[in-house]
């Protein structure tokens, strides 16, 4: 009997071995590229139009997040400040920086700062700042140590998993309520009060929700 | 309170005014920057410019597409680059992502609605009735709720024109004080026709206007009359003076042809105030009797609980004999010659009213001659109501004249300037007048309003109005109390308010319209600030006067009263009636109306001419045989559902109009019936094609109604969207119906009807039977218990875990609900639900979450399909006019069952319970496999086809070509931000608007902080179809709570679940309609109609008084 495969068929396994391990590679990449949402993207911290820096405000000079982030005890939205709130300080310090130009065009001309949104939830999800930080929930929790950034970037997934796993076990992450704009503190259960946290996730009645309706109308 | 805009078109941006979004003032601020004085001066300003700006989307949409096609390598697709725009200075009270409230009010002709209007950062989205005003207790109507998409109408009058020319607002100022300077002196030569307005600013200047140009014509007109006529009064009573009824005082009331839960002024304080003397909750409550005499079938008709068929000519002949019976005199007599009726009918409703003397209301039509309102006024003098159930109260006499006076000085040529303000009087003006005509014989027509329609297409010179939204201004309620209309928006198109113009034409020093409705109320800053927070003057009510009836004075009118003849199919009667949704036609150009369906014709996007089932018959456009007796469809054909009218000729002294016949039961059998409004020549997309215009045979003889008209059937046909063909209930026990009397000795009436009071308990331990009978405070506990703990009964499936901390419910009071489909349009504009055009409507996917389902029934339920002989008789087709169908009204909309059937068919958990019992649509999961809908008993699913939200509704075949026709920026704008945007492929439906349950949940959660205080207190959230209900029909709470109204309300023993026998397990339920008709009256029946049709239908005659109902049960071993 003669051969039936040729000599270079001895070299087929391993080559269709690492046309499938390539194939397969490729797959993975396009599919943790285009499939996965792309807002799971820590670490997003794009050039803004004015390069504020939040370790300075934040950190060094100690200014309270609710200063600038106004409306985030009362709103969905925490709000970006207008260009009147930076003038409040700015008219009377670098006054003629040329960083600050485009704040003061702003503050002169009602025309908007251009900030580049970081946080990106999808129009379907329906967040609210308020409901967060009146219940001991920390801004740190989603935004990371802010204080510390000199550009922000996104510091946790904001997928859904990622607010489940806190909607289902709040106590590991409440914060004692005064401690929610203090980006340094620690979580109760972090400072090994977890029997306290879980008292207050009791008392408070803090019940987040775990149903769709509860994000998504 | 509202701040008061700087309205001057100067504004520029760097004068550090507040900004903010700024897509809304842009036209405005474009008007002043230099490109746009560039772009003016260039040789081709408008459209050859195309490469240049407007085009700069198609290219990025090309660029778009060729990325998509180009692979998907570019990483530009992964995360597209948002940007977050904040004010460039704090807005006074702003909080970004929080609505602001301000108090404002919608006018319509000489009364208005109360409102607060909800702003998102500066743009109106939608209006709630202002809780303040107290009759109306913060409810609105249909029309409020869209008046605010016409807000953002793209095709409203965008710019002041003259000719092909635009004009700026230095300009149109320029022509006001033209016609000023030329007219000054004595103002020979003027003329103004004006719209009917309530307003105390625009009598103020239309006082000086009189004062400054004595010799100009100033007319008023108005197409649809809903006031009654002062002269009546005048005749009554020697003074001039108006009615303002107090329905919920009376007891009896009788309606001599007047709709005033629609077409008369004020209906909605009437129907609010009805609705009080209709409301029962226990057995012992006292309920108002309704006697409607009409030619037409009105929401007020189907209320009635005696009705008669009458032909509106022959009105004054039946309040003549009532007047005679009441007034126990003879001299009405020659009046009521000729009047086909049951004597006994009359004699007995006098009797009734006699009783009640003190505590009854005669209410005549606006549209009525004089006669008949003296008569009613005669009526309730003697039965002693004046002062009690019916206010006289002091008016102004108008001073303004009539349009036939103008019609005869533009025809002496004395005219040689018209202003014509607001109205549209070359579409709605009396057909003998001629106006079109007469309007090119004048040689300067200016015209002021909302539209570029068919009276500016004559008028040399358009002036864009402003929206309510946009406008300061003043109006008074149907009582003469003074509401502010503030602002809520800078004008959108740079639009003239009509206070402006009217104090520029008369030279006021300021005349921007704040100023003036500041000078109006007296100038003192802190009483204006209060009346703008307030939204009303209190105590600026119109005076009641006490008057006393004069016979002597009053008799003189009778010596002109019209004579009547009997009609015929040669004769026939034919009434112009205003119409539900397009009014007198001002509303053509509105989606939302025009696709919510007429109340009683169902019919959407048309008007058709109603002809009763007797002249169907006459003139052979009845289709008999199958079609009447197996589906009982309403009498024309229907081919896949869609209701195949024949087109139908009326003639009318010569005139003639056509349009789709469509058979209407209980229309007076020779009145045939025109809703006005449709048929608009010039209109935008909305509008054009609607209807037709019944306007072109009406003459001013004949206003409201007219004899002597023909009608003539082609072979032509046309088919109609109409979205309920279904005539009746087939004996069903959807809407669950008892007399009065019969509740009052068996509250629980509602459980001996329909399956599930003859099968052993299917929910809990009881039958709803037994469940009635347990004390009211165990009801409500067993009610909270069910709904926290499911129990699982005796079925098959799991339940859902419910241990939310409330449980939503809702209860809807079929009794008190009058079918005004004002909640239609509330939900749409609160829900942002879109239209979907005519031709979608007649496929069945209209998107409106809630739907009325209107059922006629007529005793008669025996169809050939059943097994039974068949009904051979017509519906409403009799010699007597006291037989008339009766109509059973029902908001349907999601029910929120407990164990869902569309949770459980979905492939993807799109649809599933939250823990607070709301069923619950993640529109993200969504893939459309459309099962749910298959699966809801209650078909009260609604899918999207098509991009409904993203395409004109004539762009939905045109796949991607159909992008060019996108919605266009500025309807978006009437979006609730706060509620997702479907897209095609989606399942959706009612929510219990869930956005705000989530909002008040949100905001008691932050109010408690570190306390555990997160109960949502009962009141706090009212949907939007309760929140407008103008009758308080429908109210939502926590169940869980049973001490909530609508924990109390369920508890009533008149409570049921819609096709309770599933045990779906509704959250919303429904208390059963009542009815109270008079035992001594000729066409008593002892049981509603509908029940007679179910007794037949299931086979147990005796059934009805629930008695017996356990030899009943025995007998039939739970037959069903």
């Amino acid at each position: 009997m003669s051969k039936i495969f040729p000599k270079s068929a001895n070299a087929l396994p391993l080559q269709i071995l690492i046309f499938l391990g390539v194939l397969g590679g490729v797959a993975a990449a396009g599919i943790t590229y285009y499939a996965t949402p792309a807002y799971l993207r820590v670490g997003y911290a794009p050039v803004q139009p004015v390069p504020f820096d939040h370790s300075l405000h934040a950190g060094q000079l100690g200014m309270d997040c609710r200063y600038c982030h106004a409306s985030v005890e009362k709103s969905a939205t925490s709000s970006v400040p207008a260009a009147q709130t930076c003038m409040n300080c700015h008219s009377a310090i670098k006054t003629q920086s040329p960083l600050l130009e485009v704040v003061r065009q702003s503050y002169q001309t009602g025309e908007a700062v251009p900030w580049v949104k970081i946080h990106n939830n999808p129009d379907y999800v329906y967040f609210n700042h308020s409901v967060h930080v009146n219940r001991g929930v920390s801004c740190v929790e989603c935004h990371g140590k802010v204080n510390e950034m000199k550009v922000v970037q996104q510091a946790q997934p904001h997928s859904m998993s990622w607010c489940l796993d806190c909607h289902r076990n709040p106590a590991a992450r409440i914060r004692d309520p005064q401690d929610v704009y203090n980006l340094d503190s620690l979580t109760l259960a972090a400072q090994g009060r977890l029997d306290e946290a879980k008292k207050f996730v009791e008392h408070a009645k803090i019940m987040p929700p775990t149903s769709c309706s509860g994000c998504h109308r | 309170m509202k701040r008061k805009f700087d309205h001057s078109p100067a504004v520029s941006l760097s004068n550090g005014a507040p900004t903010g979004p700024k897509y809304w003032r842009s036209l405005d601020e474009l008007a002043d920057t230099p490109g746009f004085r560039e772009h003016l001066a260039r040789e081709f300003p408008e459209g050859a410019s195309t490469m240049e700006g407007v085009d700069r989307r198609q290219f990025m949409r090309l660029m778009a597409a060729s990325f998509a096609l180009g692979g998907l390598g570019l990483a530009g697709c992964r995360r597209p680059e948002k940007h977050i725009l904040p004010y460039g200075k704090s807005v006074e009270y702003t909080v970004p992502g929080l609505p602001l409230y301000f108090a404002t009010a919608m006018p319509l002709r000489k009364t208005a609605i109360p409102l607060l209007a909800e702003t998102h950062q500066g743009r109106p989205t939608k209006v709630e009735g202002n809780p303040t005003y107290e009759p109306h207790g913060g409810a609105s109507s249909l029309l409020a709720q869209a008046s605010v998409l016409d807000l953002y109408d793209p095709e409203r009058a965008t710019s002041h024109t003259q000719g092909a020319k635009t004009l700026n607002v230095a300009d149109v100022n320029d022509l006001l004080a033209r016609i000023r300077k030329t007219y000054a002196g004595n103002g020979e030569g003027l003329a103004f026709l004006a719209d009917e307005s309530g307003s105390p600013t625009r009598a103020r200047l239309v006082a000086k206007l009189k004062k400054e140009f004595p010799r100009a014509i100033w007319s008023e007109f108005e197409p649809v009359q809903d006031e009654p006529p002062v002269a009546a009064a005048q005749a009554a009573f020697g003074k001039n003076v108006k009615p303002v009824y107090r329905f919920a005082k009376a007891r009896r009331i009788v309606s001599i042809d007047a709709d005033f839960f629609h077409a008369e002024a004020g209906s909605l304080y009437y129907a609010r105030d009805f609705a009080k003397g209709r409301r029962v909750s226990k057995p012992d409550d006292d309920m108002n009797r309704l006697y409607v005499a009409e030619s037409g079938f009105s929401l007020t008709g189907s209320m009635a609980d005696h009705r008669l068929r009458l032909a509106s000519s022959h009105m004054l002949a039946f309040a003549a004999a009532l007047a005679g019976k009441v007034l126990e005199t003879s001299v009405f007599e020659p009046l009521t010659k000729g009047l086909d009726l049951n004597p006994q009918w009359i004699e007995k409703c006098a009797e009734d009213l006699l009783e009640n003397a003190g505590k009854t209301l005669v209410v005549a039509g606006a549209h009525q001659p004089v006669q008949v309102h003296v008569l009613a006024y005669a009526i309730n003098a003697k039965l002693g109501n004046l002062g009690k159930t019916i206010d006289l109260v002091a008016v102004e006499p108008s001073s303004a004249s009539t349009i036939s006076a103008l019609a005869t000085a533009i025809k002496g040529g004395s005219v040689k300037t018209l202003i014509v303000l607001n109205g549209n009087p070359v579409y709605n003006a009396p057909a003998d007048l001629g106006f079109a005509t007469l309007l090119k014989s004048v040689p300067e027509v200016i015209r002021y309003g909302y539209y570029q329609d068919e009276t500016s297409a004559l008028a040399g010179t358009h002036l864009a109005a402003t929206h309510y939204l946009e406008s300061w201004g003043d109006a008074r309620t149907v009582d003469g109390t003074i509401l502010p209309i503030q602002p809520m928006i800078m004008p959108l198109f740079n639009g003239l308010s009509e206070v402006e113009l009217l104090a520029r034409l008369v030279g006021e020093a300021k005349p921007d319209a704040y100023e003036q409705v500041f000078l109006t109320r007296g100038g003192d800053k802190k009483a204006f600030e209060k009346f703008l927070h307030d939204g009303l003057v209190e105590g600026s009510a119109y005076q009641t006067v006490n008057v006393a009836f004069d016979p002597q004075r009053s008799a003189s009118v009778f010596a002109k009263a019209p004579s009547f003849a009997a009609l015929s199919k040669d004769n026939l009667e034919v009434r112009f009636a205003t119409d539900h949704k397009m009014d007198d036609g001002r509303f053509a150009n509105n989606g939302w109306l025009q696709e919510c369906p007429d109340p009683m014709t169902k019919i959407a996007w048309d008007n058709a001419i109603l002809v009763s089932p007797r002249l169907g018959k006459e003139l052979g456009i009845v289709p008999g045989g199958s079609l009447l007796q197996v589906a009982r469809k309403e009498e024309a054909e229907f081919q896949q559902g869609k209701e195949n009218a024949f087109i139908g000729e009326v003639t009318l002294n010569g005139r003639t109009v056509r349009g789709p016949l469509h058979i209407q039961p209980g229309l007076s059998n020779y009145t045939i019936v025109l809703p006005l409004g449709y048929g608009r020549a010039r209109t935008g997309h909305v509008g054009t094609g609607a209807g037709f215009d019944a306007y072109a045979i009406r003459t001013s003889d004949g206003l409201g109604f007219a004899t002597g008209a023909s009608i003539k059937v082609s072979t032509e046909r046309q088919l109609l969207a109409n979205t309920q063909e279904h005539w009746s209930m087939e004996g069903r026990d959807i809407v669950r119906e008892a007399n009065l009397d019969e509740f009052k000795e068996n509250p629980a009436f509602v459980t001996a009807i329909g399956m599930e009071g003859h099968s052993p308990a299917i929910y809990g331990d009881y039958t709803p039977e037994q469940f009635a009978k347990l004390p009211e405070g165990d009801r409500a506990k067993l009610i909270t218990a069910r709904a926290a703990g499911t129990p699982r009964g005796n079925s098959l499936y799991e339940t859902p875990n419910l241990d939310g901390l409330h449980q939503w419910g809702m209860s809807i009071d079929l009794n008190t609900c009058i079918g005004c489909n004002a909640c239609i349009v509330a939900c749409q504009a609160e829900n942002n639900i879109p239209i979907v055009g005519r031709d979608q409507v007649r496929r069945g996917r209209e998107m409106q979450w809630i739907r009325l389902d209107r059922y006629y029934s007529d005793g008669h339920a025996d169809a050939e399909a059943f097994g039974a002989e068949g009904n051979k008789q017509l519906p409403g087709d009799s010699d007597d006019p006291s037989v008339s169908p009766q109509v059973s009204l029902q908001p349907m909309t999601c029910q929120h069952c407990e164990l869902a059937p569309c949770e459980t068919v979905c492939p993807v958990n799109a649809t599933v319970h939250d823990d607070e019992g709301l069923n619950i649509m993640a529109y993200n999961r969504c893939i459309g496999t459309r099962y749910c809908a298959n699966n809801c008993p209650y078909k009260v699913r609604r899918f999207n086809f098509f991009d409904f939200n993203k395409r004109a509704t004539d762009a939905l075949y045109m796949g991607p070509l159909g992008h060019q026709k996108e919605m266009p920026e500025l309807v978006k704008m009437v979006k609730n931000p706060d509620v997702t945007v479907r897209m095609r492929g989606v399942m959706e439906k009612c929510t219990y608007c869930v956005q705000r349950i989530q909002q008040a949940k949100i905001a008691q959660k932050r109010q408690a902080g570190a306390t555990g205080d997160v109960l949502i207190p009962d009141g706090t959230i009212k949907t939007a179809c309760q929140q407008v209900c103008p009758v308080d029909s429908i109210v939502f709470g926590n169940v869980k709570d049973e001490t909530s109204k609508v924990s109390r309300l369920k508890a009533q023993k008149h409570d049921y679940a819609v096709l309770g026998y599933l045990n779906v397990r509704p959250r919303t339920t429904y208390l059963g309609k009542l009815r109270n008709p008079n035992p001594h009256m000729p066409d008593y029946a002892k049981l509603p109609l509908s029940r007679v049709e179910y007794n037949q239908k299931n086979g147990h005659a005796d059934h009805g008084a629930a008695h017996g109902h356990d030899d009943h049960a025995a007998k039939h071993g739970g037959h069903e």
